[in-house]
């Protein structure tokens, strides 16, 4: 099995003492010592505002990933909701919203790969968006 | 007042070649360039429950603003998770060292982050959990 490492490292002077934590963790599968081995790396443009389907379970074997999103976009006012539910033929209402993903912003989060991962751009210019999936 | 978030995603053997992605988020205010300027600060729980309780509650007005949260499980067995949902939607299980760093839409006050000890038992000892929050609207109190 592969050996895979996530590392974040937050760095914050907001409060008058400031922030620094750094952690490491090793992706492997759900419950276990054992490293995941499958990995997706997708990159997309995005040319309307509808909701897209970005990331869905049928594309995932197991029941615990690894997903990491990023928005590559330098304008500020280019920014994606991320959705997750079904989102079943254009149904957004079946979709619980994360949060906006602005420009320059990625997310980082366990996905139990029970429902469908959806964004929506904020415009119809071509809006890139970057996503790995480790399972 | 600056806030980096840094994510660093390193192996050297998942693909045939060796797979190093870092990439830098500096946090901003919606739409705009200007810094986050609020935080909890980092925060330490112990979970003992297998049903959700509230981590980060809702507040309506931060809907449409930036908000980032942290939450890490730093239990050292692997096999002890955390279940994280947002408006009882689950999102994932976090394992014993596993991290999330999420934006975090408040589209209602039901938008609560809830973190549950799914399968903590009386023998496995509590699950401790840090997070922070980091956001902006002088109006966007927690239950931090």
């Amino acid at each position: 099995m592969a050996t895979t490492n996530a590392t974040i490292d937050l760095a914050s002077d907001i409060t008058d003492s400031s922030l620094a934590v750094s952690n490491t963790t090793e992706l492997n599968t759900a419950g276990t010592t054992t490293g995941v081995n499958t990995m997706t790396s997708v990159t997309k443009v995005l040319s309307s505002t509808n909701q897209v389907d970005l990331i869905a379970t049928g594309s995932v074997s197991t029941t615990h990933a690894y997903v990491y999103i990023n928005n590559p976009s330098e304008d500020e006012t280019q920014y994606f909701n991320i959705t997750i539910g079904n989102a079943g033929a254009g149904s957004p209402t079946d979709t619980e919203e994360i949060g906006r993903l602005y420009a320059g912003d990625w997310m980082w989060f366990p996905w139990d790969v029970d429902d469908d991962i959806c964004v929506t751009p904020s415009t119809s210019d071509d809006m890139t968006i970057e996503y790995m999936v480790f399972s | 007042m600056a806030t980096t978030a840094t994510l660093t995603l390193a192996s050297t053997d998942i693909a045939g070649d060796p797979v190093n992605v870092s990439k830098v988020a500096t946090l901003t205010k919606a739409g705009s360039t200007n810094d986050l300027d609020q935080s909890t600060g980092l925060n330490r729980v112990h979970l003992r429950s297998t049903s959700n309780k509230v981590l980060l509650a809702a507040n309506a007005e931060g809907d449409n603003l930036a908000a980032k949260v942290y939450i890490i499980n730093k239990s050292d067995d692997a096999s002890l998770y955390v279940t994280v949902t947002i408006n009882a939607q689950t999102i994932g299980k976090l394992y014993g060292g596993d991290f999330l760093f999420i934006p975090w839409s408040q589209t209602d006050t039901d938008a609560d982050i809830e973190v549950a000890a799914t399968n903590w038992t009386s023998s496995t000892g509590d699950i401790p959990v840090e997070y922070a929050l980091f956001h902006e609207d002088t109006d966007f109190l927690t239950n931090a």
